[in-house]
């Protein structure tokens, strides 16, 4: 079980991105959020994200073009 | 300190808005302080009501153009791409500049400017700024 989760498919740069700040900026440390994007540039993009915002990428898996992020707030 | 970006903006095209409020949403949402200066023809993007043509396509198509790619964009899930830049606004992250001398040079009043903007400042202030930021980029 996640915290969060956000299902980002259909949306292109940088809206995964902003979408998902709004998401990390309610998260308190420990808990987990799923962020899910079809957008090409997010594999490139979610892990500076996440750096900048104290945040740990736990997994990523790729399937067909979907991206499916775990990501840990410190 | 957190990073901070400054950015001169002095052409008046929808090419120049979308980088503007692409890369200073992103830049804001990865907390680092996005300052842009509005210079010159750039001055025309903070105008309320001004729907910048884009400047790759041919004469009589600018305006048309700019109508297409905000479909578009809208398409790819962007909200107004104004309130889009308002969000980091308010949250301090994004600032927009007027330069004052343009708005003398262009006859632009400052009630015509969205009330976003800061309040207009001159090259010096804006190179003062730019002192302490980490990278200043020319749109």
């Amino acid at each position: 079980m996640v915290d969060f989760q956000l299902d980002a498919k259909g949306l292109k740069c940088p809206m995964p991105i902003l979408k998902a700040k709004k998401v990390i900026k309610k998260m308190e440390s420990g808990q987990t959020f799923e962020l899910i994007s079809d957008d090409g540039g997010s594999k490139a993009d979610v892990p500076p994200l996440l750096n900048k915002t104290g945040c740990t990428l736990v997994e990523m898996k790729e399937d067909g073009g979907v991206f499916t992020f775990l990501i840990k707030k410190d | 300190m957190p990073k901070q970006m400054n950015f001169i903006v002095s052409k008046n095209s929808f090419e120049e808005f979308g980088m503007m409020v692409i890369l200073g949403t992103t830049g804001a949402a990865m907390e680092t302080q996005m300052n842009f200066f509005f210079t010159f023809w750039g001055i025309f993007q903070l105008k309320k009501g001004y729907k910048p043509g884009v400047a790759g396509m041919p004469f009589p198509f600018k305006k048309l153009g700019g109508a297409m790619f905000r479909k578009m964009l809208k398409g790819f899930g962007y909200d107004d791409m104004w309130e889009m830049v308002k969000d980091g606004v308010e949250e301090g992250k994004i600032k927009l500049y007027p330069c004052s001398m343009t708005m003398d040079l262009m006859r632009v009043k400052k009630k015509q400017l969205r009330e976003i903007c800061e309040e207009p400042v001159g090259a010096a202030a804006f190179l003062e700024m730019c002192d302490n930021a980490d990278a200043v980029i020319s749109l």
